[in-house]
């Protein structure tokens, strides 16, 4: 992977940056800010986050393991008092409920995991610690050719510093 | 710094102690220095190491009495019939309703976008899952045999055997396991950013690396961002319901049980409340010497201690209510045994627990009506303290009178906790400071980024840049 990494100290000079970068359609842009900042995501278009679709699934199967394992003991192993019910859908909803939390939030953990493709073991060209602090950063994938092109662009921009990395 | 934390002169319609975008953070210029200000407190002191040595040693009298126990049955403990539950329950709801403040401040404020939330959320949130490994130790110290304990899991056995899925315990099992495993990932999940700050800033490369592994490669990038807000959303909508069923479930280790004071459908919300209002009474107990020797008032300000406090007020508020409600309930009940039982609760037997819960919950809170008592640190650390002794004996009045006054008085006894009682106590409190305190040396007390969220970034426009 080659390309095109800025650091910029003022958060509309990177916009602006994407802004035209997106608009002359080069490779690939990443962004990376200290802090989330909504003004990127209209400039870079992002699709939603699937992360909901995680939630969703890891819900509806804790909800239905935490009926399923009450029942299912309750059945196996029957305590019968009073000619109650072996198996009480009242107080398993407790165990419906305790589940469904416990794993709609493991899988949400898992789904932006595996969506931001973390853990990563070493760092990926264009990263700069500067970015956790206080600049912005922007990273733009480009052919050989195109890496001078974008330099510029960039520093037009105000960018601090550019580099090309690969 | 000091006097950063005072508040600004407000623009004409804002109120000085309601915290809005141009009065947060007054002293906060930029991001570099929210690096700076938050990593030097992770410089370890002459204070720290004292009170860290302080905890330990609190934490050793508590395992030293607990192997006594051990040895000597759960008699040395003070237990005798009819009072059969004592400080080990009393103490297990104590922590487990210290640890909901720190829900509601991380995750329902969250939802409900309060911005003063955000100084304090992260040691909140530290608090409560400290708090819930405090509380989860008491059921196992309590049953005398801890190491049967895994029998309440249900696991596949050779004896065929599983565990009653309709009984509190068992609910409660479930309920503590969940909400210690959502805390601590919520906890964790929340650090990630922090933690790259940290990587990215550390000189010492044993530390780096211990930073490296931790932060898991975050790069902040647009993509790790637009999925950590969308999860991060997600883990507080789902700790929101799960913050109020697990007091719900340990209120109802008392409401299903046939007993004078207890059998009662007021207990979840009731529980709820007051483990909220108890929490908001620890959080003040350690955030207010937190600020001031970790020199962050202008981060934790008074405005944020201010919202912090009404919060206080109202579930101050709350809890007084249900107190009342429990004595109308039996008066309106025409039911003898628990009228009887609450007459006893509060002018017999138990008279001098309930004035100090009573006085201690519902008349101390009172001042904090005044604006000039919510923004006086140190009132609210000392009624911080009253707080948390009278969450105590609320759980005192709740579990100890009812067991000593059911329904036959051939049956009514008495209870004296005995020094290993005390002494496990006492340790439950090191523990939980030894956590707290190595924490704070470690991991950032206030969220790095949600900080730097907050304040506005560094613009061109407003630096002369020229137009492009």
């Amino acid at each position: 992977m080659q390309g095109v990494v800025a650091a910029f100290h003022e958060l509309d000079s990177a916009v602006h940056a994407v802004e035209e970068l997106k608009k002359r359609k080069y490779g690939d842009v990443t962004v990376y800010t200290p802090t989330p900042r909504h003004e990127f995501e209209d400039v870079l278009g992002a699709p939603e986050s699937p992360v909901r679709k995680f939630t969703l699934v890891g819900g509806l199967c804790g909800v239905t393991f935490g009926y399923w394992i009450a029942i299912w003991c309750s059945k196996y192993w029957p305590l019968v008092v009073g000619g109650k019910a072996v198996a009480s859908w009242v107080p398993y909803t407790i165990f419906g409920f305790e589940v469904m939390v416990l794993i709609g939030a493991l899988s949400t953990v898992i789904g932006m995991f595996a969506n931001s493709r973390i853990p990563r073991l070493t760092m990926t060209v264009g990263y700069d610690p500067r970015f956790s602090g206080g600049h912005f950063g922007v990273w733009v994938e480009t052919t050989p050719e195109q890496a001078e092109e974008v330099s510029a662009l960039l520093r037009r921009h105000g960018a601090e510093e550019v580099r090309s990395e690969r | 710094m000091a006097s950063a934390a005072a508040p600004r002169p407000t623009g004409p319609g804002e109120r000085p102690n309601v915290p809005s975008a141009n009065n947060r953070f007054p002293a906060v210029r930029d991001y570099e220095q929210v690096d700076r200000e938050v990593i030097e407190t992770l410089q370890p002191s002459f204070g720290w190491f004292a009170a860290l040595a302080t905890a330990i040693f609190c934490l050793l009298i508590g395992i030293s009495t607990w192997i006594y126990q051990i040895h000597e049955g759960l008699g040395a403990a003070g237990y005798q019939p009819p009072v059969m539950w004592g400080v080990y329950i009393i103490t297990f709801v104590f922590w487990v309703g210290i640890g909901h403040a720190g829900t509601l401040i991380s995750a329902i404020l969250y939802l409900f976008r309060a911005g003063f939330r955000t100084s304090i959320y992260r040691v909140s949130e530290a608090m409560t899952v400290f708090a819930v490994m405090t509380a989860g130790l008491f059921p196992i110290i309590h049953i005398g045999r801890p190491w049967k304990f895994f029998w309440l899991i249900p696991y596949p056995n050779w004896r065929l055997l599983w565990p009653q899925f309709k009984s509190p315990l068992v609910w409660d099992v479930f309920a503590i396991l969940t909400y210690f495993t959502i805390s601590s990932t919520f906890l964790y999940v929340g650090l990630i950013p922090d933690l790259a700050v940290l990587r990215d800033k550390e000189t010492n490369p044993i530390r780096k690396r211990i930073f490296a592994m931790l932060s898991l490669g975050w790069r902040n990038s647009d993509r790790e961002w637009r999925h950590f807000m969308r999860a991060y959303l997600f883990m507080a909508a789902l700790a929101t319901p799960l913050v109020l069923s697990v007091h719900s479930v340990v209120s109802f280790d008392f409401a299903m049980a046939l007993t004078p004071g207890w059998h009662a459908t007021i207990f979840p919300p009731y529980f709820v409340a007051g483990a909220i209002f108890s929490g908001i009474g620890m959080v003040f107990t350690i955030v207010i010497p937190l600020r001031r020797f970790f020199r962050l008032q202008h981060y934790i300000t008074l405005n944020d201690l201010d919202a912090a406090a009404k919060l206080c007020l109202f579930t101050s508020m709350v809890v007084g209510l249900a107190y009342l409600t429990e004595f109308q309930i039996a008066w309106m009940s025409g039911n003898k045994v628990e009228q009887d039982y609450f007459w006893n609760r509060v002018f017999g037997q138990w008279a001098w627990a309930a004035w100090i819960m009573l006085i201690c919950n519902m008349v101390l809170p009172i001042s904090l009506f005044s604006q000039r008592l919510r923004r006086n640190t140190t009132w609210l650390f000392i009624l911080s303290i009253f707080i948390n002794i009278g969450m105590w004996f609320e759980r005192f009045v709740i579990v100890v009178p009812s067991l000593s006054h059911e329904f036959e008085p051939w049956q009514w006894g008495s209870y004296r906790p005995t020094w290993v009682d005390y002494g496990i106590l006492l340790g439950s409190f090191g523990w939980f400071f030894m956590w707290f305190l190595l924490f704070i040396k470690q991991l950032p007390v206030v969220a790095i980024a949600e900080i730097k969220e907050i304040l506005a970034p560094r613009m061109r426009s407003q630096h002369g840049g020229g137009s492009h």
